[in-house]
């Protein structure tokens, strides 16, 4: 039965359209995010606000990198604590085989991961069927370069070897394995790194400096992002009085050479430095506000120019578009 | 295979198998879905090479874990969609079903409430017809009424494999201990189809799911991408070949470096080999592909189409129906269309006819506004008293007229409290509706005869024959008996047709060829109305004739039309009717505005050439001054048309290939000609060089052709908009579908990928939608790629230093959260809240759609330049930090990363909401607290090992904050000043300026100031005038046109004729609960 168009009697010029067959009954709330008239800022980059940006980025930048590079330029002096950084050059501790070959459990004093290192320590994971602690690369080619001493006949200046390391590491990362023996005992069944001379339980004779929990250790363990790097080594602390911490004078350095990198082009650096509040001596960040204020600053004056010059014609040629 | 008595309703299949939706089966055929997809099947390919032991550098699971989160959430999306539906009917279910419902599956009818089983299903849904269908179910099921019968139904049904024809079915039934009955298409029930006119069915599930032929047909329809979807995958291909050299790069540099110190250095253990090597880069710098990007992208797209879904300017209140997004993925594509294809009827019209005028006996009658009242006014005065002389001649005239209306058709007229005509010709309806006005009403239906009521005095006639319509006849007849006992045959058809069969008797021959030019001219729709008084002997014979024709098996209805021709001669004419088919709501607006937009419309209707040239003036398409070219060969000759084109585009000259102000009319007859591959390319130029084309007189395969050879040769994004079932063709070829959900069924609906219910809302849907989605898509992937590009060649920055390791800077886990968590809000308010403007200067100034439109803000050269730019953010953000804090840690590196890529978010945004400051300070302050608590996470959880301490360390660290000022600066400094032209504004940062001055209605004269297209300016007045003259001889020329406005719609070919049609129906009888139309019932 074609029976389905439904003539309805309505009058000459009544709605537009009979209703089709397909009435929905969704109702969207009608609120303006369903609407898409929520209110919102629209920013325009013209001249009236994107030069006083650029002005304003050039006028607070500038001191700011002046202020930046006097401070770290007035590091030069050595007064406050001394800091004493070993560095390397071309040294890769950020290649991947290199990085990956550790076990931050066994690090963190995990007793099965200690008897039982990860295999990503390979190949120093094992050695004569013992597992070697603390395993894997970083850790075997460490702390031997750390062995500096005084003249015997000058007045040797005390180095602290404390507090070198971030207070997360030495108290949370690196854990010896647990227990109330001595340390020897603790790590008992594991054998010392191939290159290591003495086993890890025998790093200090402080038992707050021993094992996994010595600092030097610690730091040589964090590894540097970059192939030229320097790491925390010593703290020469000032004394009470007003002197200098090392005042002008003769210093010695008595460096034992047994970490070879001449195979690899490495360089070793030794690097005394202080500190201002914002760290130590870097020059280029103070140079680099500055370059960024000035630039800032010439972008502004040089758009000003354009848009003074244009203005007069860009508004004929609006209208024209 | 035989019932078991405690399963009441199920009834064993034998034909296949159902577990194709099982649980078993769900899973593979899901995975492989999902794995077919390019970006998924590059994920698993990670996974895979990851877990090959000691290649990975991020671990085993990075890839693995967001992998299976998007799967799971696919996967669970997948079964609430489809999986569930299917639960809910199985095959062999007995189900019943009662009037008005939609039928879940496909079944076999076995019995239902009407007698001799039949039933009625409306079929609109699946193949827009309107009509309703019968089905019958088989004598041998068809007692089966009650649970106890169908418990003791047992045995088989065989039927052929799911397919996709609506009209055909083959099965068998087995039923125990009888013959096999085979079952054809009347006894089949569809998914999607509507019972009506029956109380209730009962049936057996056949097919289920996606074996109905419902979804058989859905299925097929063709999955379309947007040009920016494809370009983009093109990009990420080529991200692909820079990930692979970029991979090679490093494996040489990972030699050159070994090479440097002939083995390498001691302390590191022995390295892998060259391939080896390679898999670790791949999966290094893998990310580079924004695999993020496509998830985002489908949500965002997704919620776009919701907006389009919610719209309440698209919201048509007389049928409360909501603009309807039916596939998300062409959003953008909206904002880039240059062609309009529209269909005319139902689209740009109503289709709601309205008799408006009518000629009887040489004199026209509805001249004014009020028709009705002049006519009902001639009708009084004869009944009352004939003493208006000059209308002496006229009165039977008249008479006969309006009872011809009232008689000739195959309307149903149902009795309520005021009689409602149900017909499936809408034409038909308009007439018997108009004749009713004028005092001559349709009352009651009989198998054999009709009654009317004229003028009061109730006439009945007898039904002998009917003389069906179809568009080969062009018209329609019907024999009666009239109450005086003569034989008269009524008809009514096209001015064509019915001239050439008018006797030499007849009568104001030339005077209503002069009404129907003018009505035609109008933009009316004409139907010529004769009759002729047949003797007993003519009928007699001729009816031995008919019975012989209606028993031929071969070509009957090529017989039967001969036979009703046979008789269908020596007509009288009486005169004409002119229907109104009214314009939609706002379509001269729309045009207006859309033409403005630089969107060229064609309008290609299969009706007549002067209806369409009168509703294209109507619409504002044409104008008075604007010359035509038309195209019309009357002599079917190749030859012929292509010099006519050739000519034509030889007059053109220079501005061929310009566009100009000319309209091009061309019929099917000719554009078949047009469309020969010789005579192609100079039709397209020619075509192309105007600005509105109309196309009269196409097939449905002749609408999708001409799309496709638009789509293909102009290579400009085409849009379709259409309503029926012959718009299918043209809106699947188009990139972009557009259905009206209006009067024609669903075919169209079901079949585009955007669904509105008024040609006017297109401006809305194109303007702003379209504008707004595709400054919305492209930014989003824009931005996407920026991001992914600057976070992995840092990676490659850090390769040089760590001597080509494939050492990764960052914390695995923050690499791949960088993409889920901590940049994942700015691309979606990109994608979801970016505005150019308001919606209102979109609509004002509709010259800003051509931003969108020529795809300048997004191409080949926008995107890498991009890439480009974000590889000078890597640099920076690496070599800057990695300078300045000498011993500075990396993980800065990626704090500075995650600012300055949500910073350049904001940079991007032009319109900032709620949501976007949300999402560009909350991705900044969500990384600085993730990195505070997952630096502080080792040992109690076991993750990053290597990040314990950093946030304490960093956040107190002065340098740290210094360079988190300035390097995000300095990153971003460039695009500032780069955006920040002030030389030249563009129209959109004018418009933007205005709006934020707060100039909240914007005057009209300052949009005159903008011409819509400087190319055209002077010039276009010159052209119109140097073109009168050759349109003069243009239009002179072969271009012959017939001006008849014949159009009649009415459905051919039904299961039921038109003549079983109206003998079935005595409407004196009541039928309680039975509905026509579920517009009634509404």
């Amino acid at each position: 039965m074609a029976m389905n168009y439904n003539a309805k009697d309505e009058v000459d010029g009544g709605p537009p359209c009979p209703p089709g067959g397909t009435a929905k009954t969704r109702r969207p709330d009608n609120t303006a995010f369903k609407q898409q008239r929520l209110p919102a800022w629209q920013p325009i980059l013209t001249a009236g606000t994107v030069l006083p940006t650029f002005f304003i980025i050039g006028l607070i930048f500038i001191p700011i990198g002046i202020g930046i590079f006097v401070t770290s330029n007035n590091i030069r002096e050595i007064e406050g604590n001394v800091f004493m950084y070993y560095g390397l050059s071309n040294f890769y501790q950020n290649h991947r085989r290199y990085v990956k070959s550790r076990d931050d459990g066994q690090l963190n004093g995990d007793p099965s991961a200690l008897l039982n290192p990860s295999k990503e320590c390979e190949p120093y994971r094992r050695n004569e069927d013992k597992p070697i602690a603390p395993c894997g690369a970083i850790a075997n080619n460490t702390l031997e370069l750390f062995q500096v001493g005084n003249a015997s006949d000058l007045t040797p200046i005390p180095l602290k070897k404390k507090g070198i390391a971030w207070w997360t590491d030495k108290n949370v990362k690196f854990r010896n394995p647990p227990g109330t023996d001595p340390l020897e005992e603790r790590f008992k069944g594991t054998t010392k790194p191939v290159n290591w001379v003495k086993p890890v339980y025998m790093l200090d004779s402080d038992e707050d400096n021993n094992g996994f929990i010595n600092e030097d250790f610690i730091v040589w363990m964090r590894t540097a992002a970059l192939p030229t790097f320097r790491k925390l080594y010593r703290l020469i602390e000032r004394k009470n009085d007003l002197h200098p911490t090392l005042p002008a004078g003769r210093y010695y350095l008595n460096i034992t050479y047994n970490y070879p990198v001449h195979s690899f082009d490495g360089r070793k650096r030794m690097i005394l430095s202080t500190i201002s509040w914002m760290g130590g001596k870097n020059p280029f960040l103070g140079i680099a506000y500055i370059t960024i204020g000035s630039i800032s600053f010439l972008l502004g004056v040089v758009l000003l120019v354009i848009n003074h010059k244009y203005r007069n014609s860009s508004n004929t040629a609006d209208i024209t578009i | 295979c035989s019932l078991l008595p405690s399963h009441l309703l199920t009834f064993y299949l034998s034909t296949h198998s159902t577990a194709k939706y099982s649980m078993w089966s769900f899973l593979p055929r899901y995975l492989y879905l999902q794995f077919s997809k390019t970006a998924n099947a590059f994920f698993l390919f990670i996974t895979i090479l990851q877990q090959i032991p000691d290649v990975s550098p991020t671990g085993k699971y990075t890839t693995l874990v967001p992998l299976l989160v998007i799967l799971v959430i696919s996967g669970i999306k997948e079964i609430v969609e489809d999986y569930i539906l299917l639960l809910i009917v199985n095959v062999g279910d007995i189900v019943k079903a009662t009037n008005g419902q939609f039928l879940p599956a496909d079944m076999v009818l076995i019995s239902s409430s009407e007698p001799q089983a039949t039933c009625f299903v409306a079929t609109s849904n699946l193949d827009g017809e309107t009509n309703l269908k019968i089905r019958q179910a088989l004598s041998e099921t068809a007692t089966m009424k009650t649970e106890k019968q169908l418990s003791n139904l047992s045995g088989k049904i065989k039927c052929e494999e799911p397919n996709f024809h609506f009209n055909s079915f083959a099965g068998t039934l087995y039923l125990n201990e009888k013959s096999p009955i085979s079952i054809g298409p009347d006894q089949v029930l569809l998914r999607g189809t509507q019972l009506k006119n029956t109380e209730w069915i009962l049936g057996i599930v056949v097919y289920t799911g996606f074996e109905t032929k419902f979804m058989q047909n859905a299925v097929k329809s063709p999955l379309k991408r947007s040009k920016v979807e494809k370009v983009t995958n093109m990009q990420i291909l080529v991200l692909f070949l820079l990930l692979l050299v970029m991979s090679l790069v490093s494996c040489v540099g990972a030699i050159y470096w070994k090479d440097r110190y002939r083995a390498e250095p001691w302390y590191i253990g022995k390295s892998g080999n060259f391939g080896f090597d390679l898999l670790v880069f791949i999966i290094l710098y893998h990310n580079l592909i924004p695999i993020s990007l496509l998830v985002t992208l489908e949500i965002v797209k997704y919620i776009q189409a919701l907006f389009i879904n919610w719209d309440e300017d698209m919201h048509f209140k007389g049928s409360n129906v909501y603009a309807m997004a039916r596939t998300s993925n062409l959003n953008e594509e909206l904002g880039q269309v240059e062609y309009l294809f529209s269909d005319k009827t139902g689209t740009l019209t109503c289709n709601v006819m309205t008799f408006k005028k009518c000629s009887i006996a040489g004199i026209t009658y509805g001249k004014s506004e009020n028709f009705c009242h002049l006519l009902s006014f001639l009708v009084t005065l004869l009944t009352h008293s004939c003493c208006v002389p000059f209308l002496q001649p006229t009165k039977e005239y008249i008479k006969e007229f309006l009872t011809l209306l009232c008689v000739c058709h195959t309307v149903v007229p149902e009795r309520g409290n005021n009689i409602n005509y149900q017909a499936s010709s809408p034409d038909e309806a308009a007439l018997v509706k108009g004749a009713k006005k004028l005092g001559f009403v349709f009352t009651t239906r009989m198998p054999n005869s009709v009654t009317i009521e004229a003028m009061g005095e109730e006439l009945t006639f007898e039904i002998l024959n009917v003389l069906e319509f179809s568009s080969n006849r062009k018209r329609m007849s019907i024999i009666v008996r009239t109450p005086e006992g003569r034989l008269r045959l009524y008809c009514k058809g096209a001015d064509s047709v019915i001239y050439e069969r008018l006797s030499e008797n007849s009568l104001f021959v030339e005077e209503t060829l002069v009404h129907l030019e003018n009505f035609a001219k109008e933009g009316l729709r004409t139907l010529c109305v004769a009759y002729i008084d047949l003797t007993e002997i003519e009928y007699e014979q001729w009816l031995v004739m008919y019975k012989k024709a209606i028993t031929v098996v071969k070509d009957r209805m090529k017989t039967l039309e001969d036979c009703y021709d046979s008789i269908e001669k020596k007509f009288l004419l009486l005169g004409a009717t002119a229907i109104e088919d009214r314009l939609q709501a706002r379509v001269p607006e729309t045009i207006t505005s859309l033409l403005k937009a630089n969107i060229k419309i064609w309008v290609l209707t299969g009706d007549k050439q002067e209806t369409a040239i009168n509703i294209a003036y109507s619409c504002k398409l044409l104008s008075g001054q604007m010359p035509r070219i038309q195209l019309n060969i009357i002599s079917s000759l190749f030859q012929a048309t292509q010099q006519v084109i050739s000519q034509n585009c030889q007059d053109l000259g220079a501005l061929l290939g310009k566009e100009n102000d000319l309209a091009l009319i061309i019929d099917g007859k000719t554009l078949k000609y047009a469309l020969h591959v010789e005579v192609r390319k100079c039709f397209l130029n020619l075509a192309l060089s105007c600005r509105t084309v109309l196309c009269c007189r196409l097939s449905p395969l002749q609408k999708a052709e001409i799309v496709d050879v638009v789509k293909k040769q102009v290579k400009a994004i085409t849009l379709a908009i259409g309503d029926g079932a012959n718009d299918v063709g043209m809106i699947q070829t188009a990139h972009v579908g557009v259905g009206i959900s209006g009067n024609e069924g669903m075919l169209a609906t079901n079949n585009s990928d955007y669904a509105i219910a008024q040609f006017s809302y297109l401006e809305k849907l194109l303007l702003v939608h379209g504008a707004w989605n595709y400054f919305r898509v492209t930014k989003c992937i824009l931005y996407c790629f920026y991001k992914n590009v600057v976070l992995y060649i840092i990676e490659l920055w850090f390769a040089i230093v760590n001597g080509f390791s494939g050492q990764i800077i960052f914390e695995r886990w923050c690499i791949s959260l960088y993409n889920v968590i901590f940049t994942s809000l700015p691309p979606f308010t990109l994608g979801i809240f970016e505005r150019c403007c308001s919606q209102e200067s979109l609509l004002r100034y509709p010259q800003l759609y051509r931003i969108s439109q020529t795809g300048d803000i997004f191409n080949i050269k926008v995107l890498w330049i991009q890439c480009i730019n974000a590889i000078v953010h890597s640099f920076i953000l690496f070599w800057l930090p990695a300078k300045m804090l000498e011993h500075g840690s990396n993980f800065i590196v990626f704090c500075y990363v995650v600012v300055t890529v949500c910073l350049k978010a904001g940079l991007e945004t032009m319109s900032w909401n709620k949501f976007t400051h949300f999402a560009i300070w909350g991705s900044i302050m969500i990384w600085l607290g993730f990195f505070a608590v997952y630096s502080s996470l080792w040992p109690t959880v076991p993750v990053a090992p290597e990040m314990t301490g950093q946030g304490s360390m960093a956040l107190v660290c002065p340098h740290f904050w210094l360079g988190f000022f300035i390097v995000p600066i300095v990153c971003l400094i460039q695009n500032v000043a780069w955006k920040s032209n002030t030389c030249h504004r563009t129209l959109l940062e004018e418009v933007r300026e205005m709006e934020s001055s707060g100039v909240q209605v914007l005057r009209r004269d300052s949009v005159q100031r903008w011409p819509m297209c400087p190319r055209w300016g002077g010039v276009l007045i010159s052209v119109t005038r140097m073109f009168t003259v050759h349109i003069y001889l243009l239009t002179a020329s072969p271009c012959f046109a017939l001006s008849d406005g014949y159009a009649f719609s009415q459905v051919e070919r039904a299961v039921i004729s038109q003549e079983e049609l109206v003998r079935s129906y005595d409407t004196t009888k009541n039928k309680p609960q039975k509905t026509f139309s579920s517009a009634t019932l509404e």
